[in-house]
């Protein structure tokens, strides 16, 4: 286990090793946000509901989502894919280590370090444009949206990544699905907003699991939590599923001159 | 002459190394439809629940975004290499581009051509006219005014492009300049009226991606005052003049990785 954790911690130490791009990273994720701040902001100009929502409720939102897509989204596997393509991986595998839960570990590593880095920024945020937020209940049901969201993104991610098994453009299907989540699993609005049979239609997707019902459970949103939860469930088991496939089927498959 | 024969041949090396990967050609154009889709589709949805935001109705707004997208695509268009160049500096290859007999900025700036933005190209235009008509303040006038000014945009567009060719030589620690530009210019992607003081002119004027964004259309609606044309003009040329100091200062202290 100690190893495990010692890789966690190894992962946080490379970000000091590059801080200035790591800084610049989190600038360039606050600079997003207060797009989508802004424009909310505006909307709420000459009205005090939209659709529903409260002007604190929207803008709450959108914080929060900051804060959930820095843990539900943030990720290492992505530099699978280049491993695998450049052999690097052989590397990994003849130490004496589980290869997904190495990975596992260096997301949990990322992911403690945007967090750090999201609260901070989500009080910055709240205290420079005296934002009023709406109180955070449902806590445990929403840790359980949490926890799958995230896992049904790592294994997403790492099915991106074992594309490289067996194509070297594996760039191109992740910017697609980057292109699809911000979008899809409601950073920039609440799905809710949407037409309700396009609504419906997401549901089936894993997308609104990664962050929508994470964030609407923790404000408090009269959700009907029991099927969604289910579903998310499913998802990660899908997930789960595909992505061990793929590194199955990917190690049999693979060949690579030696090192 | 020579220059631009280097340009051509450039460019259709660029079109050939692009078609050797088909199905990231493919993947690529559904991402950056869906990228443009759904903020297109998001601000169709507010304004189906909001007759006016900051002032501006649903055609002024699509007109922003679309003027966003115009810029920024050409912007894509003829700066590509761009993208690429830290990895030049960083593996040495940069040497050789040096040592050739013609400018470096033919090869880094100008020398890889994306043909895949450039089919966007054309659908941005014809709906940027057609939501521009549909705004009925549209004149002859304005119309040259919005072109010219589109033409300011490219050469800010061409400076902040310089600059981080620039930075690519003088700091190696950072990895995605080029992708904090993208950020930056994205705050434009709707009216600069959205923010609030100082945000508004530190993005208009001091980090000028609203002057470069949102001035074309704000000229289109009749809404930009003489003078303001003037000042584009003058920072452009200001933003060009730094860059290009920036850029032979950064040149003086390249140091060869050998090879």
């Amino acid at each position: 286990m100690n190893k495990y954790l010692t890789i966690a911690a190894v992962t946080i130490k490379e970000y000091s090793a590059y801080r200035l791009s790591f800084i610049l990273w989190r600038v360039r994720i606050v600079i997003s946000v207060l797009v989508t701040f802004f424009l909310w902001n505006a909307v709420f100009d000459k009205q005090t509901h939209f659709a529903g929502y409260q002007k604190d409720t929207m803008l709450t939102y959108i914080l929060v989502v900051n804060f959930v897509n820095s843990i539900v989204l943030g990720t290492k596997t992505a530099e699978i894919a280049g491993d695998i393509n450049d052999g690097t991986i052989i590397n990994r595998l003849l130490k004496p280590i589980n290869f997904l839960s190495y990975y596992a570990y260096r997301d949990i590593g990322d992911k403690l370090l945007n967090l750090i880095f999201a609260v901070v920024e989500f009080f910055l945020i709240k205290t420079i444009f005296n934002i009023t937020i709406v109180p955070v209940v449902n806590l445990p049901l929403a840790l359980a949206f949490f926890a799958t969201g995230t896992i049904i993104s790592f294994f997403i991610n790492l099915a991106l990544s074992l594309i490289g098994f067996w194509t070297t453009e594996v760039w191109a299907p992740r910017f697609v699905f980057l292109t699809l989540v911000f979008f899809l699993a409601g950073s920039y609005f609440p799905l809710d907003l949407l037409p309700k049979f396009a609504y419906r239609l997401l549901l089936l997707t894993p997308f609104p699991y990664l962050v929508y019902f994470p964030v609407q459970i923790m404000l408090g949103k009269r959700l009907a939590w029991q099927e969604p939860l289910l579903f998310s469930c499913l998802w990660t088991a899908i997930t789960y599923f595909i992505a061990i496939t793929m590194w199955r089927r990917g190690n049999k498959s693979f060949s690579f001159w030696g090192r | 002459m020579k220059n631009f024969k280097l340009f051509f041949l450039f460019s259709r090396n660029a079109l050939r190394t692009t078609l050797q990967a088909r199905s990231g050609v493919w993947f690529f154009m559904i991402g950056k439809i869906c990228r443009f889709a759904f903020f297109f589709l998001m601000i169709l949805l507010i304004f189906g629940k909001t007759k006016i935001v900051r002032g501006y109705s649903l055609p002024q707004m699509l007109v922003f975004y679309l003027t966003f997208n115009l810029i920024d695509t050409t912007a894509q268009i003829l700066f590509r290499e761009v993208y690429r160049f830290r990895y030049q500096v960083i593996s040495g290859e940069f040497d050789l581009t040096l040592a050739k007999p013609f400018h470096p900025f033919v090869k880094i700036l100008i020398g890889g051509v994306d043909f895949l933005d450039l089919l966007l190209l054309i659908p941005y235009l014809l709906l940027t006219l057609h939501f521009a008509w549909q705004t009925h303040a549209v004149t002859a006038f304005n119309l040259v005014a919005y072109f010219v000014l589109l033409f300011n945009s490219l050469l800010i567009a061409t400076a902040f492009h310089i600059v981080v060719l620039a930075l690519g030589i003088l700091t190696t620690d950072v990895d995605h300049t080029i992708m904090i530009y993208r950020d930056l210019t994205g705050m434009a992607r709707f009216p600069m009226q959205i923010y609030q003081e100082p945000l508004r002119e530190i993005f208009t004027f001091i980090i000028p991606v609203g002057l470069m964004m949102t001035f074309p259309s704000q000229a289109l609606f009749n809404l930009l005052k003489p003078s303001f044309f003037a000042l584009a003009f003058l920072i452009s040329f200001t933003m060009i003049f730094l860059s290009l100091r920036l850029w032979n200062a950064a040149l003086k202290k390249y140091q060869s990785w050998g090879g």
